[in-house]
């Protein structure tokens, strides 16, 4: 849990993106994981760890329904959902697990750390012998990793 | 870059107007009476009233009921047998702007609407007026966001308001008919394919 940086166009540091919360629904929607930035007043809503779940099941859904729209044959589902101030940047390992990023809509490397927070799952939650599947992930050595990834102290 | 199609739905949610562009896959025909007449998945310009009796030729609004016509079957290939009959593709499509709308709501937990979503093959855009009208329009993954918004923005401006709201003879809360009309249609048409987008 920490607050990231500033937020892109407002923020001193204008490149400095903001990375809100993440989460890590295994196949059956379930939340596996969850990292957010503390709330602020022109942030995300801060969320209780139920409406995460209520919502990831949401999102699941959708994610099916998205993939059956498309006008031009086989499609992937939604891998980005933009609202009028934030981005969800969704990604699906071939295993079904969902990473998701809440993000600004100016951030451009969403899709880039994302790809960073699988390798880091696949290192430290995937080997761990004793990470059950579809558990909560309860791992230092993840948490760490992803603590650095996105600039937490 | 192109556009698919283009879906307004009514605020009984209620899909009152449909036209395809490039679409590769279309829908199958609709099941029997489930969707409002006058709105079909095929989109040739020729009316499916019987126009021949009529003085004009062109359809200002049509609210005498005349039976929906079955869809044209469209020809078969394999990229069809796996496509949604028409009537559950628009509740498909309803049920994720709804879904997706109330979620963004929640997560920034201010009135805030969904714009678009992108998937490997398709680019979905949201616009709604305040008078509960939504306009969602299927496009490349690539188009920007913004160009999609001020397109269907200026339907809702131009040929919405011009044929369809100031249209004496248009129920607008019907629940039987469909907006479609023959001018609304052709004007959309129109300026969809003159957009740069559009190619």
């Amino acid at each position: 849990m920490g607050q990231q940086k500033n937020r892109g166009a407002k923020g001193t540091k204008k490149t400095s993106p903001e990375t809100v919360p993440l989460r890590v629904p295994p196949p059956t929607g379930k939340i596996t994981c969850i990292r957010s930035a503390a709330s602020k007043p022109d942030g995300l809503a801060a969320l209780t760890s139920n409406e995460y779940l209520v919502m990831a099941g949401t999102l699941h859904g959708i994610h099916a329904i998205t993939a059956r729209l498309s006008p031009t044959g086989s499609s992937s589902g939604a891998e980005v959902i933009e609202g009028e101030t934030f981005k969800m940047t969704i990604k699906l390992t071939p295993t079904g697990t969902k990473f998701v990023l809440l993000t600004s809509l100016s951030e451009t490397s969403a899709e880039l750390m994302l790809g960073k927070v699988y390798e880091a799952y696949a290192d430290s939650v995937m080997k761990n012998p004793f990470q059950a599947p579809e558990m909560p992930i309860r791992s230092e050595g993840f948490d760490n990793k992803v603590n650095s990834l996105f600039g937490v102290a | 870059m192109t556009i698919y199609s283009l879906y307004i739905y009514d605020r009984h949610c209620q899909c009152v107007f449909y036209h395809d562009w490039q679409r590769v896959k279309k829908a199958r025909p609709a099941n029997e009476g489930v969707m409002l007449s006058h709105v079909t998945p095929s989109t040739e310009m020729t009316s499916p009233r019987n126009t021949l009796t009529m003085s004009s030729g062109i359809i200002i609004a049509s609210s005498e009921s005349v039976p929906p016509t079955p869809a044209i079957a469209p020809p078969v290939s394999s990229a069809n047998l796996t496509s949604l009959p028409f009537d559950e593709e628009a509740k498909l499509v309803y049920g994720v702007i709804l879904s997706l709308r109330n979620m963004t709501k929640k997560l920034s937990g201010r009135e805030e609407t969904f714009v678009n979503y992108r998937t490997s093959t398709y680019k979905l855009h949201h616009y709604e007026t305040i008078s509960g009208y939504k306009f969602v329009m299927f496009t490349d993954p690539n188009t920007a966001t913004d160009t999609i918004r001020f397109v269907m923005r200026q339907i809702y401006t131009n040929p919405f308001i011009e044929f369809v709201v100031r249209n004496p003879l248009i129920d607008m809360d019907s629940r039987e008919n469909g907006i479609d009309n023959d001018h609304f249609r052709t004007a959309v048409d129109k300026m969809v394919k003159n957009l740069a987008i559009y190619a």
